[in-house]
């Protein structure tokens, strides 16, 4: 006979252990080694670095095309989900097979692959120069690179809430007298809200990381084109170690400001939802 | 009227779903659509909704016609099996949904809201969250929500399927409660019959998209015209009897029918007696006279108010045969007692019984059974096995009895036994298919059914009569076979080419056999008027489409074999001749 108390959840400690054990191994302590590689540079350093135009710069693009195709993707995502939840059409299995490519392929061949279609007498992009849309080489470029290898984030996290979302709560909405548009905002925006904010979280913290298919078609003017990610290469290449790790502090913490302001958003959500009812 | 469906149809992959369902429902009356799954009752009450669309057919509500008109403008209310309430809105928000749209004020709303919450008693309800409530609240919260805007129809779709028993009760007594109150005219739909007794001022009753019989919920009950409304709602054993002048014969013994009759020849009848009308005594001498079988008990169910008995009938060539399908299952009848019978006379399994019945009631069927006919045993049985013919007999609970004939449709051959062709006969699309059913026609068969192999099931019946004195039978044969098929009926008018100029009468014919099918066999016609030759017009409509039916009501048999040859022979499609000769016509023609 055991003199431990049997626990109410069976089987925690050793779960909870091994859980503790591998994010500790695998994020927590090569983040904290990141962090103590840029510690041990000078205060004044550390500033040059990371408020030198250059770097202003990259954060911009990196953090605002990123922001973009993640709303891109939720607008478009929500579409693509929708068609694909809601409608019987042939070559659906098909579609719903092709969303999960970006994942699959290595991102440099992507980019690769966009560069020829969008470059200026690629497929496409013949065809927007004299429009004078350029999309390679540009900022465009870069929020089409991020958008398309972020896009199956967004859609395959509200294919299941959109699922959820029944057929009747729409019915139940027209024969009360609601149009489209009103049972919409009404009933299905709010109820998929929360799929919707996951969905933008991951699209974005997958663009914010991406390296390999941005760098092709960007160009990498820099001020212009240069992301954040690359400086980092940049800074690498020329051996300063120190330089990347303090980028990478700083693409650290603006990542989790964003990504812990969005989990708030949800959380309050939720609080406010459950608070109605009392 | 308050809703007045008119030949409604939807199909779903060529296959109907709802089959011409023409309705009307009154001001304030709770219409309870009954049927099993899949039967269309939900698709027709959406169709009521506006939320699925119609192929065919129109719907009026109060007298508007809204057969294109969006759900939303419709005015209805209607309550879904699953609540389909809106989680992220408190009660209040879910019930003044409608009233939003409607840009009412704030007060005028929670003036409502109040009144409604009074109506399915949930006050004091208003800020709770739908998934804090329980399964009959919840409901409770979406009748309210669908009232909320007065409509002038509230549509139920299985309202309490998810409930358990108990809630289910009270939850029936509150919108009955609450529809008499308003004096909303409602439609309810259910699968349930003993919540169709309980709530309906009057019951359809729907199967294969077809509705079927239409009656306040006893007269279903003790007079249904159909085998499936008498099997479906409530349990019913089903005899083969027949009609004498006498009364019924079932087996050796003849009881009284609890309706006159209006066939005057002697035929086979489908007769429907319930469990309760079966007497049960421990010789025939105690039944007074009633006596028609003796079984022994079989199974004996303890189900509170009443016993359930299952009987099983003592073989003998006197024992009334049982409509069934399945020929190798011991013939059971099912019994119900009450406490006071079964004190009365007390019962244990393996008793020897006699049984006697109390009430009989005769179903207006033609078509009361099937007989295999061919030249071998072995043919016959093959026959007896097609699929559309198990098909019918099997949706028809009827039995598909085997006859060889070994000199079928020989000239100058008779019958090879003196037993009359009961029900109806169905022989194989061999060669000389239409020298054989005319064999049959003049030895006294009624119904002849021509049966290509592998025949796929109808997706059409077409119908026709050479003679308006055949017009009764060929209607009451065709509406007892589309009962059993998800086809659609279409009658087709053939008037020669000489009368092209003057089509009055014609077309007075063909409205009248509209109304007749409807009324009397609650059969929804399509109707079509050609001109021309009879069997070529025939022929050209059954060849515009793959899985039709033929049926056609002759009186006359000369050139039989020269103008429907063509037709039976072709072996495209079942072909079924409905016969009514002169009086003389069971005896075999010169």
């Amino acid at each position: 006979m055991s003199l431990r108390a049997p626990s109410v959840l069976p089987g925690f400690g050793l779960t909870f252990g091994f859980t503790s054990f591998f994010l500790s191994a695998l994020v927590l302590l090569p983040l904290a080694a990141l962090v103590v590689a840029a510690g041990s540079m000078h205060w004044s350093d550390f500033l040059a670095v990371i408020l030198s135009r250059r770097a202003l710069g990259s954060y911009r693009l990196s953090f605002g095309a990123s922001a973009l195709a993640a709303t891109i993707n939720v607008v478009f995502g929500f579409m693509l989900a929708w068609t694909l939840t809601r409608y019987e059409f042939p070559g659906r299995k098909v579609i719903d097979a092709l969303i999960d490519l970006p994942f699959a392929l290595p991102t440099a061949v992507s980019g690769i692959a966009l560069t020829t279609v969008f470059a200026q007498h690629g497929w496409i992009g013949r065809y927007l120069e004299p429009l004078g849309i350029r999309v390679a080489y540009t900022w465009l470029g870069v929020t089409l690179a991020l958008t398309l290898i972020s896009m199956p984030f967004a859609v395959r996290t509200l294919q299941p809430a959109l699922l959820e979302v029944q057929r009747d709560l729409e019915d139940a909405a027209e024969t009360l007298g609601a149009g489209r548009w009103y049972a919409f905002r009404r009933i299905i925006l709010p109820t998929v809200l929360p799929a919707l904010l996951t969905g933008f979280t991951l699209a974005f913290a997958r663009a914010v990381g991406e390296y390999g298919s941005v760098i092709f078609i960007a160009g990498n003017l820099p001020l212009k084109t240069e992301i954040t990610p690359l400086l980092i290469v940049i800074h690498l290449e020329q051996f300063d170690y120190r330089g990347a790790a303090a980028l990478g502090v700083v693409m650290l913490a603006m990542s989790f400001a964003v990504l812990f302001a969005i989990n708030l958003l949800q959380s309050w959500g939720r609080r406010r939802q459950v608070r109605a009812a009392h | 009227m308050s809703i007045t469906l008119d030949q409604v149809s939807k199909h779903y992959g060529g296959i109907p779903v709802v089959n011409d369902v023409s309705l009307e429902i009154g001001d304030g009356e709770l219409f309870v659509l009954l049927g099993p799954s899949g039967s269309g009752k939900s698709t027709l009450l959406r169709a009521v909704a506006g939320l699925t669309g119609v192929d065919h057919g129109s719907i009026a509500l109060h007298g508007r016609d809204v057969t294109r008109v969006a759900a939303r403008k419709r005015g209805v209310g209607l309550v879904f099996q699953n609540y389909a309430l809106f989680r992220h809105m408190t009660v209040a928000d879910n019930i003044e949904f409608a009233l939003r749209v409607r840009r009412m004020r704030a007060r005028a709303r929670r003036e409502r809201r109040q009144e409604l919450l009074r109506l399915v008693a949930l006050e004091g309800m208003d800020d709770r969250l739908p998934m804090q409530l329980s399964g009959g609240q919840q409901q409770r919260v979406a009748v309210a929500r669908a009232l909320a805007h007065k409509p002038e129809v509230l549509l139920l779709d299985e309202p309490f399927g998810a409930l358990d028993a108990k809630i289910r009760e009270e939850l029936r007594r509150t919108i009955r409660q609450v529809q008499r109150e308003l004096r909303i005219t409602t439609v309810l739909v259910t699968h349930d019959q003993e919540e169709a007794f309980t709530m309906a001022d009057r019951i359809g009753i729907m199967n294969l998209g077809r509705l079927l019989e239409i009656g306040a919920p006893h007269e279903l009950y003790s007079r249904p015209a159909t085998r499936f409304v008498a099997t479906f709602l409530g349990a019913a054993n089903l005899f083969l009897a027949r009609r004498t002048a006498d009364g019924i014969r079932m087996g050796a013994a003849t009881v009284a029918a609890a309706e006159p009759a209006t066939d005057a020849r002697e035929h086979e009848v489908v007769a429907v007696v319930r469990p309760e009308e079966i007497a049960v005594a421990e010789t025939p001498a105690g039944l007074g006279g009633r006596f028609i079988a003796s079984g022994v008990v079989d199974e004996m169910v303890f189900s509170g108010a009443v016993e359930r008995l299952r009987v099983r009938l003592a073989n003998g060539a006197e024992a009334p045969l049982l409509a069934t399908t399945d020929a190798a299952a011991v013939p059971c009848v099912e019994v119900t007692r009450t406490q006071h019978e079964q004190r009365a006379f007390e019962l244990h399994p393996g008793q020897s019984v006699a049984l006697g019945v109390r009430r009989v009631h005769v179903l207006p069927t033609p078509l009361s059974s099937f007989t295999a006919c061919d030249a071998s045993a072995t043919a016959a049985a093959a026959l007896a096995r097609e699929p559309l013919l198990a098909v019918l007999a099997g949706r028809m609970k009827t039995r598909v009895a085997v006859r060889p004939e070994p000199r079928l449709g020989a000239a100058d051959a008779a019958p090879s036994a003196a037993a009359p062709f009961v029900g109806a006969t169905v022989i194989s699309c061999a060669p000389h298919a239409a020298q054989r059913t005319e064999w049959l026609l003049r030895h006294g068969a009624a119904e002849v059914l021509v049966l290509p192999a592998h025949a796929a099931v109808p997706q059409r019946v077409l119908i026709h009569w050479m003679d308006e004195a055949v017009r009764r039978a060929t209607l009451a044969v065709s509406a007892s076979v589309l009962r059993h098929l998800p086809a659609e009926a279409m009658y087709l008018g053939v008037l020669p080419e000489e009368t092209r100029a003057t089509r009055r009468p014609g077309l007075r014919t063909l409205l009248s056999a509209r109304a007749e099918a409807r009324e009397l066999h609650g059969l929804e016609l399509r109707t079509e008027l050609v001109f021309g030759e009879v069997a070529p017009e025939l022929a050209r409509r059954l060849a515009e489409a793959p899985a039709q039916m033929l049926i056609v009501g002759v009186t006359d048999l000369t050139r039989f074999a020269e103008r429907f040859g063509p037709l039976i022979d072709a072996g495209r499609w079942p072909v079924l001749i409905v016969y009514r000769g002169d009086a003389s016509s069971g005896a075999p023609a010169p």
